[in-house]
């Protein structure tokens, strides 16, 4: 008696959902990206209380050495030599878009006075939503 | 007898989507930067052209000095000593002014961490957010008397 020879399957790893969760994941990161307007590397303060910033926001960072960068939101911030050319790019953004919110985004460890200079500025500016910048404080920093 | 025919293939090759889409993934992850984008608000008066006096005597004045020294009405006090100080004066008049006065070369995260807690004044039992008033250098020098 001839034996039927027993059917062979062929080995598949079922690879068709894998593109489904691909773009799913990548959909994810897409939405949730947001492209840093500054990259200035500071320690920044330490918050208990820490609120949500919106996105878009113009951001003026103070790094250690106190100089001054700005961004209005949109571009990659730019080095500054004085408090004034603060006052004058906040005066724009906020001739445009009366409600923006500024960052300020100073190290830590800045002499007030640089600070102070570039609150003074947006405050010129009548910049009416102001944002401090900090890292959250935890039980161990206490 | 049965004709074998060669028949066409049928299906959209799909294998090469998957090695396209991790790629995609493989750059976004890369690009994806997880920065801290929380802070704390900063009230600013709603306008500068006629800030509201105020006499020196009815306000509470803390400077801080460098190295995170407080001054409060005169007095040296640690950061925890300020709201129970507050709690008094605060009860008799809930919008009592209280001025943040930096000295110009005191660390800037000593004013943030004198101003995180008064913000939380609500939590140690204030029945309302605390009047805080930052003067910059130009204000003071305008409008101190």
């Amino acid at each position: 008696m001839k034996l039927k020879a027993s059917i062979e399957h062929k080995p598949n790893i079922p690879t068709a959902s894998m593109a489904d969760i691909a773009f799913l994941l990548i959909i994810f990161f897409m939405l949730t990206i947001t492209f840093e307007v500054d990259k200035t590397q500071v320690q920044l303060p330490k918050t208990t209380l820490r609120y949500e910033i919106p996105k878009k926001a113009a951001y003026v960072s103070v790094d250690p050495n106190g100089r001054i960068r700005v961004s209005d939101g949109n571009s990659q911030s730019s080095l500054v030599s004085a408090a004034d050319e603060v006052l004058s790019m906040a005066a724009t953004v906020i001739a445009t878009d009366p409600q923006k919110t500024f960052v300020v985004k100073s190290d830590g460890d800045v002499p007030w006075e640089k600070v102070d200079e570039v609150l003074d500025a947006l405050k010129r500016a009548k910049v009416r939503d102001l944002r401090l910048l900090s890292d959250q404080r935890t039980v161990d920093d206490l | 007898m049965r004709i074998e025919r060669d028949r066409p293939d049928d299906e959209i090759p799909t294998s090469s989507m998957a090695d396209i889409a991790f790629l995609l993934i493989v750059f976004f992850m890369v690009t994806t930067t997880f920065t801290a984008t929380r802070g704390l608000d900063f009230a600013l008066p709603e306008d500068d052209d006629n800030p509201p006096v105020i006499e020196k005597e009815e306000s509470v004045l803390i400077e801080i000095f460098p190295g995170g020294n407080l001054v409060v009405d005169q007095n040296p006090m640690e950061l925890g000593e300020i709201i129970e100080y507050l709690k008094p004066k605060l009860e008799r008049n809930p919008k009592k002014p209280v001025i943040i006065r930096p000295d110009i070369a005191t660390e800037y995260r000593y004013m943030v961490e004198v101003y995180d807690e008064l913000r939380q004044g609500e939590e140690h039992g204030l029945s309302e957010p605390i009047n805080i008033s930052v003067p910059t250098q130009r204000e003071i020098q305008s409008f101190w008397y």
